[in-house]
């Protein structure tokens, strides 16, 4: 069995992208459903397309309601997407960047919002760490195989609970399974009070923390594991106006 | 109801000769607006008397402004709400802006007790390049920050980069701010702005010379420069490429400020300008304590600012290791573990420096050191 691995073009339109074009059409984020969905240049998506991915991010389905029918089909998928860090593709080069504070406002509104907060992590990619590509500090077999590891830790400790992956844990799961040590609340204590995360945030950090734990093969979360999904974590840098 | 109010002559502080320069300065925005990108001859023409200005710049609207200037009625421009008239003649006009090149009228937001009050503080003024690098924001902020800690008035441009990032550094430290602004009040600022215009205007002052809610364009924020540079007594400036970005620093030194600048890359272009300074001869500034022991040279007791104790002082060997690191250059976690630092070992040390406030994130998600770091 092949899981899908669907990559629209950003001018797909809402109708394409969720669907309910015409009776019985499903757009992309059927289509991926228990896949990818991989979305090329977020920022250039049409603001009210990348709006409706809310609905299938949280519940994992969507309803299609037209005039003369309605629907719900199933859209469990991993959203991956990519984007430049800004309208000319060189924020944080130093002075290859021509963008303007007006533009990078604009840009950052774009990406900025609900959608966002329902992205787990984040990863900056920097031209001048390009030459690391040559040189992975693991094969993909290698990482293949510690994720499938990792994915049947989670699936023996979720059996009880129908449910497969750390995505899916709710708030009371996390409470159960993602415990944390002494140094660990008061980290999450701690970036709670700054204000670097919100509650939604929290959890986030929270799962993203217990996946890494899984990664290592750890039962427990450790400090630096939780360290590790702070350092992934999307608010800065994308939403955060810099001079904030 | 309109936000603005009909201004009655009456009550105006400031009298009419002067409201009707800034009414007539308002007029020739156009002109004065090709005129701005040579800043000393903007800053000459700005000098002039009312009559000298009209046969330099007017052109062919000569005629017209000239009989409108003589009919003139001080009535006919409205105050915004919270907008006080200041003119030179008034008393309370702050002594600074008196001499030859400064503003005939200043209108500020807050009012004119509000002024006097902050400029009873020291004022430093803080300006640098609106294109600024991660390196310069924090550099900013940090100065900000300390300064307004320490009681000192922050003033600033109400521009993008270094200004706008030194008022909103110092209205959170508590401080209180001064901002220029190009443009008349009441003209919204862009969004990204009007968060920060709306807490100068509740803590602290804002100050135009423009009548209230007409546009200052580029000539506009060139001038502010005149009242920026009078205000402070000391300007210090924090990153500025060797064009535009340095008039506010010529301009405080040749009115014989105390001009200070913050050292930075030679090979950055956005640096070039207060290296220059430097070389020049301008004092050297790295973090708030630097400006207040320029202030108060003796080291009395206000010139310790809490907020530049070293951070690193207290730090685990491990962290401040990490934080030196990023402080040379290695600022993405990738950069990290090509110097041997292992993944999760740099994760998390850059986590814990971010929760501490010692980290910030920049530009394409980069950490950049928040604050000087300190010479140990």
């Amino acid at each position: 069995l092949r899981r899908p691995f669907r990559a629209p073009h950003h001018s797909i339109t809402t109708a394409g992208l969720i669907g309910g074009a015409r009776r019985g059409c499903i757009g992309e984020v059927v289509l991926a459903h228990n896949g990818v969905l991989f979305l090329d240049e977020l920022s250039e998506f049409a603001r009210p397309t990348l709006e409706a991915l809310r609905q299938p991010l949280e519940d994992g389905r969507v309803a299609i309601s037209r005039a003369r029918h309605s629907a719900v089909y199933p859209s469990r998928f991993m959203l991956v997407a990519a984007t430049n860090p800004c309208p000319c593709g060189y924020s944080g080069e130093g002075e290859l960047c021509r963008c303007g504070e007006a533009d990078m406002a604009r840009h950052r509104r774009r990406l900025s919002g609900p959608l966002l907060d329902r992205i787990d992590l984040v990863v900056n990619l920097h031209r001048s760490d390009a030459g690391e590509l040559s040189t992975p500090a693991i094969s993909s077999a290698q990482a293949r195989e510690q994720v499938s590891a990792a994915r049947e830790r989670q699936a023996e400790r979720l059996r009880g609970e129908r449910i497969s992956v750390n995505a899916q844990m709710d708030v009371r799961l996390l409470g159960e399974h993602a415990r944390l040590g002494e140094k660990g609340k008061e980290m999450l204590l701690s970036a709670r009070e700054s204000g670097l995360l919100s509650a939604r945030g929290e959890h986030r950090v929270l799962r993203v923390a217990r996946t890494i734990a899984d990664l290592n093969g750890s039962e427990r979360i450790r400090v630096r594991d939780l360290g590790g999904a702070i350092a992934l974590r999307p608010e800065p840098g994308l939403a955060a106006s810099r001079a904030a | 109801m309109s936000p603005l109010e009909r201004h009655p002559p009456s009550s105006a502080k400031a009298c009419a000769s002067c409201v009707r320069r800034s009414w007539l300065l308002a007029e020739l925005s156009g002109p004065l607006e090709f005129l701005a990108r040579d800043r000393a001859r903007l800053h000459e023409l700005l000098a002039l008397e009312d009559d000298e200005l009209l046969d330099a710049v007017a052109g062919r609207r000569r005629v017209e402004l000239k009989s409108r200037h003589e009919r003139f009625d001080a009535g006919e421009l409205r105050l915004q709400a919270g907008v006080e008239a200041l003119c030179r003649h008034d008393p309370a006009y702050p002594q600074a802006l008196r001499d030859a090149g400064g503003p005939r009228m200043l209108y500020v937001l807050g009012g004119a007790r509000r002024l006097a009050k902050l400029a009873a503080a020291p004022v430093v003024l803080i300006a640098g390049s609106r294109r600024a690098s991660d390196y310069g924001i924090e550099m900013s902020r940090s100065l900000a920050r300390g300064l307004a800690a320490a009681g000192i008035t922050v003033l600033s441009a109400m521009s993008d980069g270094i200004a706008l990032a030194a008022q909103l550094a110092a209205l959170e430290a508590g401080g209180r701010t001064h901002a220029v602004i190009g443009a008349g009040l009441g003209v919204p600022p862009p969004a990204r702005r009007r968060g920060v215009y709306e807490r100068v205007a509740r803590r602290g002052c804002a100050l135009s010379e423009l009548p209230c809610g007409r546009p200052g364009r580029t000539w506009g924020a060139a001038a502010g420069e005149r009242i920026l540079a009078r205000l402070s007594g000391s300007t210090v400036i924090v990153e500025a490429d060797e064009g535009r970005d340095l008039s506010t620093g010529r301009l405080a030194q040749e009115l014989g400020r105390t001009l200070a600048a913050v050292p930075g890359r030679v090979t950055s272009p956005l640096s070039a300008g207060t290296n220059a300074l430097l070389m020049e001869g301008a004092l050297m500034v790295r973090g708030p304590r630097d400006v207040l022991e320029l202030l108060y040279p003796l080291s009395t007791p206000s010139a310790t600012a809490p907020e530049d104790a070293s951070p690193g002082r207290s730090l685990s060997p491990r962290l401040r290791a990490t934080l030196e690191r990023v402080g040379m250059g290695c600022d993405t976690p990738e950069k990290l573990t090509a110097v041997g630092v292992g993944l999760d070992d740099a994760l998390l040390a850059l986590s814990e420096l971010e929760l501490m406030g010692l980290l910030g994130r920049g530009d394409g998600g980069r950490y950049v050191p928040r604050g000087a770091f300190p010479p140990s």
